[in-house]
């Protein structure tokens, strides 16, 4: 049984068709891959999972229960966590502060909710994904490539079962990109089901066991990233020559 | 049915004025993204200038409407977008909020200075084509004036479809709105677009103005106009700030039912009329409350403006002493006038307290502060004092129900904020502001309810006394004036507390991305309203004792015009800061009024200039309004520049002896009673924020001499060229080998280099 299923999710803006009819499914314990054009959609179908865009027609299946209907913070508390691709941080906190407001958030979640240790967690987390040199800067004030990771930080924060990654790696360098693949891997490893969209193909295809391919709002491929190398529909929308994709 | 059709006619007509000036609001709102609070405003402005030419000079009616229409007021909007509301890009709403409010007071201190409204007889404004009847139908009569106000709303309405829908620079105005830079990379000029739609507004302002004020036949009020066209608020909210024919419906549905309760109902029902004027508020508030949800957003603009850091706790403790002491210090010094302002200031701060809360900590609005206040003084009057005559006190559980009664309406005003964004829980504030001073202060006659005697508003006044907190009696100005200023520094550092608590960062969160709140698990509804609800406990409590300082207090005390001027201050004194609260309430209080007595005092003292200070007397009124027009231009607040020019002083050494000498001489010369205390205080000021200000300018630009400015990473090579030490960097990062290339050679001397 997946983690999250999409079930013929369609998304329309006025005449325009964002989504159409897209079925992905997202494994608990693996990294899944979401890769496409700008505009095929990537974005559009993180909002609609996550509850902050309405859906003109299909279902969001997530831990076994149609969550549809769902608004986004009950999602969130069924395990749902994602960053976002145009930063959305706290920007008048500190990184630290962005990190423990989560978990503050997260024991608030409801009375039933087992508290968690914040001090402890938020030390923890920011050390797992190695933001102890910037932890007490404010958050405007660091590199986009380590604004994305407060934002997986952030994320993390909430124990959560998925996290939805847009583009994660734009703005790092390559040596943080490395890092980054690792943690990915790591955090699969502990039981984490990651979706993830990016554009840096190197990225994708290492951490990556499945892939979903958006183009124009339509999944145009879907499967193990070797078979998505080799496929010749991907390569003609979006990858171009194999030999470019390195 | 006679009475039925006559009365039809007349709610018509009204409604399509209330269309004119919503249409207005909701053009320059989908294209220039600001909703124009201003609009009341200008279309007052015209009425008066219209009744200027018409009645004052005795102009025709056709040459006064072409000045006033085709030329000034367009002209009026054009330079309001292009002086003031461009500048607005990248602010936060409630920046461009305070922005348009701004701009309404000023307009109104304006029409005030230009139009005085006590040195002549009242001036009437008559309606077109005087009572002359366009026909009879039967025996019903339709006034000229009527089919005029109706079918220009008609033709209006057809028109602006027409533009927005059909033609290339109405399709282009919407996209305006949209993605500005997107549709000037197609080759659309947005700024232009912008301006024209806000002399569009503007026009349609006065036009509306112009036909409203005849039909309501009282003689011409500044205030009472500007709110009468704030009435088409509600219709544009009908419309959803969008459609059209909604807005079309909702002036309809305003002007009918407006006209209706005139009909209808029986008039020994003493609240109608008051219930008929605070109609279209109520109506506002019903439509905000059923508006559907709008999305989540995350941060609009990527970094704003804004910037706010908090101080630490020690800090506040460190603040709070001070300003005890210099409270003392200035009680000893100052005469008792003096003492009864600053008092009334920090109660004025305490309310300004609750706006900073719910504003600077949580990023909603209140526009209605004073009427919050009201509520609480209500409650004190009817079930807060113990003892008559000269030995009345007021109690300190009086205090507390007040605070926890305005707490519980607050609650009930946040609702429509729920679900909504800050510019509706604006809207719904502004609505309660209007209908309390409407409905709730007019209420002087003696009702009954389940057999409870009682009197809202008792004679349309209400005499507060000082408190009596357990043994300490607070009835002597000197101890009422520490309770103040006491309350303002326990509320403060309490403040300081929260914003350092957990509490204090889901409310930052709340207000930095509600987007990303949302999908962390937060449900903004418990916070949202827990917030309002102490912001209003707390501006209750400042009411209170505002109406303590004074003593007896009548509606003008509370009026919603005082909520906008208090709110604008404190946002220009810097809404993040608790400081900026007490900035604002010394500002609107003390500053003001020490001017004042100041230009007097001159105007007295040399009276052959005496026209020219009473020009600067007059100008003091528009002087506020002034400040926040300016706010997109310094949206962090003047706190925050004090703060900074206090950190200068810290480190240099001949700022901080130059100020601390004249602050010597100011004191020497206050002992020695040359200068009074008022002065003492300006001249303190001015020492304290202007002194460092203008040092600090010239000692930055002189360290700034050589310095380069730090220019962010992605931008090198960009914003300056790059440097040895970029390409070291770079090259340290890419793990390259550095490649050393003297700095002096360009590309065209590379080759040369290279090969010698």
């Amino acid at each position: 049984m997946p983690l999250l299923e999409t079930i013929g999710v369609k998304v329309r803006f006025g005449g325009n068709i964002a989504l159409d009819d897209v079925s992905i499914s997202v494994e608990a314990g693996s990294v899944t891959g979401l890769i496409g054009p700008n505009g095929a959609g990537k974005t559009t179908l993180f909002n609609t999972i996550t509850g902050l865009q309405p859906l003109s027609g299909g279902q969001i299946i997530f831990n076994d229960k149609d969550v549809t209907k769902e608004p986004p913070h009950k999602r969130t508390r069924m395990g749902l966590a994602r960053t976002f691709q145009r930063l959305e941080l706290f920007t008048t906190l500190s990184v630290r502060d962005n990190v423990r407001v989560a978990g503050e958030i997260r024991n608030r979640w409801s009375l039933r909710t087992p508290k968690m240790d914040i001090n402890a967690e938020t030390d923890r987390i920011i050390s797992l994904v190695g933001l102890g040199d910037v932890a007490d800067r404010e958050v405007g004030e660091i590199p986009t490539g380590k604004a994305r990771v407060v934002e997986l930080a952030r994320a993390l924060m909430i124990q959560p079962t998925l996290v939805l990654l847009d583009e994660p790696a734009s703005g790092q360098t390559e040596e943080e990109t490395e890092q980054f693949g690792q943690l990915l891997r790591d955090l699969a490893g502990e039981g984490l089901g990651i979706c993830l969209v990016e554009h840096d193909m190197a990225l994708v295809m290492q951490v990556c066991q499945t892939i979903h391919v958006l183009d124009f709002g339509r999944m145009i491929a879907s499967g193990s990233a070797e078979s998505i190398r080799n496929n010749p529909t991907v390569i003609d929308a979006y990858l171009g020559a194999p030999e470019s994709v390195g | 049915m006679q009475t039925f059709l006559q009365y039809t006619i007349l709610g018509l007509a009204l409604g399509g004025a209330y269309f004119i000036a919503a249409s207005g609001l909701v053009v320059t709102y989908t294209t220039s993204g600001i909703f124009n609070f201003a609009q009341g405003a200008i279309a007052m402005l015209a009425v008066f200038t219209y009744w200027q030419f018409r009645w004052g000079w005795g102009w025709p009616a056709p040459l006064a409407l072409l000045m006033v229409l085709g030329i000034l007021a367009p002209l009026l909007g054009a330079v309001l977008y292009q002086v003031v509301m461009k500048n607005l890009r990248g602010t936060s709403e409630v920046t461009k909020i305070i922005v348009s409010i701004g701009v309404m007071l000023g307009l109104q201190a304006l029409a005030t200075w230009v139009w005085n409204p006590t040195s002549s007889t009242p001036r009437q404004f008559q309606k077109f084509f005087g009572p002359k009847a366009f026909a009879h139908v039967g025996s019903l009569t339709i006034p000229w004036h009527i089919i005029i106000s109706f079918g220009i709303a008609i033709a209006i309405a057809f028109g602006i479809r027409f533009l927005f829908v059909r033609t290339r620079s109405g399709v282009a105005m919407r996209a305006v709105v949209d993605d500005p830079e997107l549709l000037q990379l197609n080759g659309g000029r947005p700024e232009r677009l912008a301006m024209i739609s806000w002399a569009g507004g503007s026009f349609l302002a006065a036009l509306a103005g112009i036909l409203i004020q005849p039909m309501i036949g009282s003689a011409m009020s500044a205030g009472a106009l500007t709110l009468l066209v704030i009435d088409a608020f509600a219709a544009a909210m009908f419309g959803r700030l969008r459609s059209l024919p909604r807005t079309f419906m909702g002036a309809l549905i305003i002007g009918l039912t407006t006209t209706y309760v005139v009909a209808y109902f029986p008039s020994k029902w003493t609240w109608s009329s008051a219930f008929h004027n605070s109609l279209p508020m109520i109506f506002l508030f019903i439509v905000l409350l059923v508006l559907p949800q709008d999305r989540l957003r995350g941060a609009t603009v990527l970094r704003l403006r804004e910037r706010f850091r908090m101080p630490s706790i020690r800090t506040a403790w460190i603040a709070g002493l001070t300003m005890m002491i210099v409270v003392f210090c200035l009680k000893v010094i100052m005469a008792k006038t003096g003492v009864n302002t600053l008092t009334l200031a920090l109660t004025f701060a305490i309310i300004a307290l609750s706006l900073v809360l719910l504003t600077g900590f949580a990023g909603e609005i209140n526009l209605a502060a004073l009427s919050f206040g009201a509520i609480a003084v209500m409650v004190v009057y009817h079930f807060g004092i113990s003892g008559t005559g000269d030995g009345a006190r007021t109690t300190l559980w009086g205090i507390l129900l007040a605070a926890v009664v305005t707490a519980l309406v607050g609650a009930l005003i946040a609702l429509p904020a729920l679900r909504l964004r800050g510019l509706y829980l604006a809207l719904a504030t502004m609505a309660f502001g209007v209908f309390v001073s409407r409905m709730v202060l007019t209420e002087r006659n003696e009702r009954e309810l389940f057999g409870w005697k009682f009197t809202i508003f008792t004679a349309g006044q209400l005499t507060i006394p000082r408190p009596k907190i357990g043994p300490i009696d607070f009835n002597s100005q000197d101890a009422f004036l520490f309770l103040c200023a006491g309350l303002f520094v326990v509320i403060g550092i309490g403040m300081v507390y929260l914003r350092h608590s957990g509490y204090g960062r889901r409310l930052t969160a709340m207000k930095d991305s509600p987007a990303a709140s949302a999908t962390l698990g937060m449900s903004v509804v418990r916070l949202k309203l827990s917030i309002f609800m102490m912001s209003a406990a707390i501006a209750g409590i400042g009411g209170v004792m505002m109406a303590a300082q004074v003593g007896t207090v009548n509606a003008d005390r509370f009026d919603i015009f005082l909520s906008l001027a208090l709110m604008m201050i404190t946002v220009v004194g810097g809404i993040g800061y608790v400081s900026g609260a007490l900035f604002a309430g010394i500002f609107l209080i003390a500053f003001i009024e020490a001017l004042n007595l100041l230009l007097k005092k001159f105007a007295v003292d040399y009276s052959t200039l005496e026209a020219i200070f009473m020009f600067f007397i007059s100008a003091v009124t528009v002087l506020p309004a002034t400040i926040g027009i300016t706010m997109g231009k310094n949206p962090s607040g003047a706190v925050s520049d004090i703060v900074d020019g206090m950190n200068l002083v810290k480190q240099s050494k001949p700022l901080m002896i130059t100020v601390i000498g004249l602050e010597a001489v100011i004191w020497a010369l206050t002992a020695t009673e040359v200068i009074t205390n008022w002065n003492f205080v300006v001249l303190t000021l001015a020492n304290l924020i202007l002194v460092p200000m203008v040092g600090g300018k010239l000692l930055m630009a002189r360290a700034m001499r050589g310095v380069p400015k730090p220019v962010p990473p992605e931008l090198i090579g960009i914003d300056r060229p790059f440097t040895d030490e970029d390409l070291a960097a770079m090259d340290h990062a890419l793990n390259l080998e550095s490649v050393v290339i003297p700095s002096s050679t360009t590309v065209r001397e590379e080759p040369a280099n290279a090969s010698a």
